[in-house]
């Protein structure tokens, strides 16, 4: 009997341990080796065909619908691939939870997909890279695409300037927020993918008002409904009424809305969720960049080492919700959207100062993109940042 | 003191979440039948139900079809482990994959759809405005209020009434009880499908409680800390909700700590409600307390009348 309920036990942590390794997998900074390979990247010489007969492989974490990243990622696959004329019931492929840490099912789908006859696959979340360059040797006809920033260089990467769009979050709640200085933010685990939607947010809040502090709450997990409604409720019940989030799940928006405050979405339009709530969502538009991907590669002009890394309308926030942001407001978020396109404005602009008082950036500079990327630091008007 | 009562408010609605499971489970393991695919069923009530609401934006209706995917699976779970006598732990398992598999399957056309339909919150008069703990207790949704009368009836039904002693006996020897007369197949049927009902139950506290929308696997480990808390309780719905509410209070301890005692890192906040698990396991079932656990003493045998 106790070895059966010692067996049973073994099992459950086995399953357990299972989930959690599946859940944490999102978008952790998978220190992904740099191979180096000699590989000159040059364009393929593939006959050019029509964009409409490409056939599109797309290789994602979570399932499509999981209301956060592979969401994101899949409904910008879909546009692109309307936009293109592609089929996407025939052509676009679609792997749905291939686990990032496990090497052998992530090649296996690729040549699946290989034999299926794609032309590109997209790895649509980190931790896909080097088995994509890996495999792009064996099948160099083939066009790999991975979301990372200048790792590898017969792969394709891509990644957005998703900052602009938290600052402009952080501005729409500065505006809103007329009767105190103090706003939230809902954040998941402490990474720099995380630190950088939370900094440009208390970035923008500071833009719209200069005396704007924002607190940060962690529920140090990437997928966790009751601490992430506790926490916006915490919050809340600080007499916050205004703030951000890096969730995957409506419970911050949820929560506010039971509770009279205000939020701006994270990675997917998040107001049918929570109507009376939402301001606006952050979200993620790859479709331009995958538009240009699927393009040149019909056209045979693609360079394999291209490093994609775009703003502007891959940046954006979502719908506004016209019942609860007035058009004054808008139309101020969307004057500042055009100030950044056009570098009038830089997000990460000295002077800049982190929340221990070091100087990031001095005056009259802007921060680098490596800098930008691999942000370690939290910035003066945040508290309850990680030490 | 609002703090305060966010956080009881917070670790009661979490705990009621994972006490129909948790009693559910209970009353499953004192039949003798230890059933690991809570976490499956919870999902596949959390999606039918989410399912039904989306669709006829019918609460009640929704809330039925919960009942009645639980008790489906439930049969199913009975089948398997009583008709057949198959092993409970190879039949959990597949349990819980099919419930997880087959809900994310069932739930697509709504993931990201809002229902805006669930059970929502509802100030009992006069009880709500006592201080402090009206807006704890008295300020909640059904599911929570129905959970105020399901302990103690659950208490009495195991403890004080000639049913409750044979369910104990189902589990403890059910030979006896056959012996005595009894179906201790149709009993055990009876208990998994309850058992089965009440997991359900749990699984739309989160579909269409506390938050209100479907993402695949949305559970997130709940139906394994409700099948935890039945070991740590001794199978005793009274303990299991103190545990229960322990682990929710300590989960969301973390969020008001971070304000408060801003220098401690927040990841020990976040290990907090699984040191508190260890801790109250080894007093609860340590064995310099008690020379056995509750545990029946037949769990996860079945019964086989030509054997006996």
């Amino acid at each position: 009997m106790k070895k059966k309920v010692i067996s049973v036990l073994v099992a459950a942590t086995m399953v357990v341990s299972l989930f959690t390794a599946c859940g944490s997998t999102s978008k952790d900074s998978a220190a992904a080796d740099k191979t180096k390979t000699e590989d000159t990247a040059e364009a393929s010489d593939k006959e050019a065909k029509d964009v409409s007969d490409l056939v599109i492989g797309e290789i994602e974490y979570a399932v499509v619908e999981d209301g956060g990243w592979a969401q994101a990622m899949h409904e910008s696959m879909l546009a692109a691939c309307k936009n293109l004329g592609i089929d996407t019931e025939k052509n676009l492929l679609t792997a749905e939870e291939i686990a990032e840490e496990d090497p052998s099912l992530i090649e296996s789908t690729i040549e699946e997909m290989v034999d299926n006859g794609a032309d590109i696959i997209f790895g649509c979340s980190t931790g896909y890279g080097a088995v994509l360059a890996e495999m792009q040797e064996e099948y160099p006809d083939v066009v790999f695409a991975q979301y990372e920033n200048d790792i590898y260089e017969n792969v394709v990467e891509f990644q957005i300037r998703g900052y602009e769009g938290e600052f402009l979050a952080g501005y729409l709640s500065a505006l809103m927020n007329t009767e105190s200085n103090q706003f939230g933010f809902c954040a998941s685990m402490d990474e720099a993918s995380v630190r950088t939607a939370l900094n440009s947010y208390a970035l923008g809040a500071k833009y719209g008002n200069p005396d704007a502090t924002v607190q940060v709450l962690w529920a140090d997990s990437w997928y966790d409904l009751d601490v992430e409604g506790q926490n916006a409720k915490t919050l809340i019940d600080n007499g916050i009424k205004y703030m951000g989030m890096e969730a995957s799940s409506p419970a911050v928006p949820q929560t506010c809305e039971q509770n009279g405050a205000f939020c701006i979405g994270y990675n997917i339009n998040m107001q049918p969720s929570a109507p009376k709530a939402v301001l606006t969502s952050f979200t993620w538009n790859f479709a331009p960049i995958f538009e240009e991907i699927m393009q040149q590669t019909a056209d045979g002009t693609i360079k394999i080492d291209t490093d994609y890394y775009e703003g502007g309308d891959c940046a954006k926030l979502a719908d506004f919700n016209a019942d609860l942001v007035p058009a004054d407001v808008q139309a101020k978020v969307n004057e500042l959207k055009d100030k950044i396109a056009s570098g009038e404005v830089s997000v990460y602009a000295g002077e800049l100062k982190d929340d221990q008082g070091n100087v990031l950036v001095e005056e009259g500079q802007v921060m680098s993109d490596e800098d930008i990327l691999a942000q370690d630091f939290f910035v003066s008007n945040v508290t309850g940042g990680k030490k | 003191m609002t703090l305060i009562i966010s956080l009881l408010s917070g670790a009661l609605v979490y705990a009621v979440s994972v006490m129909y499971a948790g009693i559910g489970e209970t009353f499953s393991e004192r039949a003798g039948i230890m059933n690991l695919g809570v976490e499956g069923i919870m999902l596949m009530g959390a999606v039918t139900g989410y399912m039904t609401a989306v669709s006829t934006q019918n609460l009640a209706l929704a809330f039925l079809v919960v009942l009645f995917t639980g008790a489906v699976l439930g049969l199913v779970f009975a089948f398997l482990t009583v008709t057949l006598q198959s092993d409970q732990t190879v039949c959990g398992m597949a349990m819980l994959t099919f419930g997880t598999g087959l809900s994310g399957f069932l739930g697509k056309n709504v993931a990201g759809v809002a229902a805006n339909l669930k059970f929502e919150n509802i100030a009992i008069p006069f009880l709500s405005d006592i201080p402090v703990i009206g807006p704890i207790l008295f300020q909640q949704n059904l599911l929570v209020y129905a959970m105020y009368f399901i302990v103690p009836i659950a208490m009495f039904y195991i403890y004080r009434t000639r049913y409750g002693l044979k369910l104990r006996a189902l589990g403890e020897n059910p030979a006896v009880l056959d012996a005595g007369g009894e179906n201790v197949f149709a009993m055990r049927y009876g208990y998994i499908i309850f058992g089965s009902v009440m997991m359900a139950i749990s699984g739309a506290c989160v579909s269409l409680g506390s938050t209100n929308f479907w993402s695949s696997g949305m559970t997130a480990g709940k139906g394994w800390i409700a099948f935890a808390l039945v070991a740590f309780s001794s199978w005793n719905p009274l303990y299991l909700t103190l545990g229960a509410l322990l682990f929710g209070f300590i989960s969301c301890l973390g969020s008001t700590l971070q304000i408060y005692l801003p220098n401690v890192p927040t990841e020990i906040y976040s290990a907090l409600p699984y040191v508190a698990t260890v801790i109250a396991f080894i007093l609860a079932t340590g064995n310099f307390r008690k020379k056995h656990t509750a545990q029946p003493e037949s769990l996860a045998v079945p019964y086989d009348r030509e054997s006996r």
